[in-house]
């Protein structure tokens, strides 16, 4: 356990001291910062508050007349909220932050981390959203059928991220954890297919 | 990002585009992806079953430009090599003849994914062939 800078008292992972309310070194655990528990599904107006009040408290104007520490832990301090509030408000985000801090890699994997079946799938979605995008105006009603079932694909994925969600934080388990990765893959796979789509039919327009 | 004049020559003119006939015994596919770019590529080559010689190549990828020029320069390189040759192409090969920056690398390790996975579906569908039914099934 830390002691705080200022006068010295046993610190309990707050941001500030419950002695003198020095403002301590800020943890970078975006959970933890914002005092929550590690948990996949977040309550985004509780979230949003936690922002909101920290912002204020973590201000760097109410600290010019501080010490010259406490300057510098609210502007690290100030980076870190907007840091996890941005990431955790988002839920992809979110999700991938809880995996990289279990220790999965999220960032370079390769092609064993994907089943077949999906990269086959996503192969044949690019195809056909290829044919299409040759094709004359006459291919737009096309094109706004492919958006819609791509969107709906999506929305899979998030029902599919969210019952994970619920099961990782009910109980703990890893394979919920390295599920959740699958399905951001397949949703990574889907969200280019809908950008793709949705640039199409922006030009088909202008 | 600036590419280079090698990866706007193969994207701009892509070597080999298309697709062999998946059924063939004599043809290897391999499909990689990269999720975290939404990439995915698709190489197949043909094998001549009597010298080991790789006669034909396609590939068709969905991704960056870097992406595409490293398939299309992939199946540039493995036709007319055997096999085994056509094993030993590195991802750094790559990257070097294509002056690929390094935020661009995986593009590369994908097209060496995408040969090594041609390559053992390939032999998967040559040492099935070799193997008599009845032995295959016991």
């Amino acid at each position: 356990m830390e002691a705080c800078w200022q006068c010295g008292h046993p610190q309990h992972e707050s941001l500030f001291c419950q002695f003198c309310n020095s403002l301590q070194r800020p943890t970078p655990d975006y959970y933890r910062f914002l005092g929550l528990e590690r948990k996949l599904s977040l309550d985004s107006k509780d979230l949003q508050n936690r922002f909101y009040n920290l912002s204020r408290l973590l201000h760097p104007d109410r600290y010019l007349r501080r010490t010259p520490k406490e300057r510098q832990y609210s502007l690290e301090a100030t980076a870190i909220l907007n840091d996890a509030y941005r990431v955790l408000r988002d839920h992809v985000l979110r999700a991938e932050y809880v995996l990289k801090e279990e220790g999965f890699n999220i960032g370079e994997q390769r092609s064993e981390n994907v089943p077949p079946e999906l990269l086959e799938e996503v192969f044949e979605l690019n195809l056909a959203l290829e044919e299409l995008r040759g094709g004359d105006s006459s291919a737009r009603p096309q094109l706004c059928e492919a958006y819609a079932r791509f969107v709906a694909m999506q929305d899979e994925a998030d029902n599919r991220l969210s019952e994970l969600f619920r099961r990782y934080d009910t109980t703990g388990d890893r394979e919920a954890l390295a599920e959740v990765r699958g399905v951001l893959n397949r949703r990574k796979y889907i969200r280019n297919l809908v950008s793709e789509v949705e640039k199409e039919l922006a030009a088909s327009a202008a | 990002m600036a590419y280079s004049n090698k990866v706007l020559d193969h994207y701009n003119n892509p070597r080999n585009v298309g697709s062999l006939d998946k059924s063939d015994p004599n043809v290897g596919t391999g499909m990689v992806g990269a999720p975290e770019c939404g990439d995915v590529m698709k190489l197949q080559l043909k094998v001549d079953p009597k010298s080991g010689i790789i006669e034909d190549a396609k590939f068709k990828t969905f991704g960056c430009g870097s992406a595409i020029a490293s398939s299309s320069l992939a199946t540039e390189w493995i036709k007319g090599k055997t096999v085994d040759e056509a094993l030993q192409i590195k991802n750094t090969d790559i990257v070097n003849e294509l002056s690929l920056p390094p935020v661009k690398i995986h593009c590369s390790v994908l097209a060496e994914d995408a040969i090594k996975a041609a390559i053992s579906d390939y032999k998967k569908k040559a040492g099935m062939n070799r193997q008599p039914v009845s032995e295959a099934v016991s």
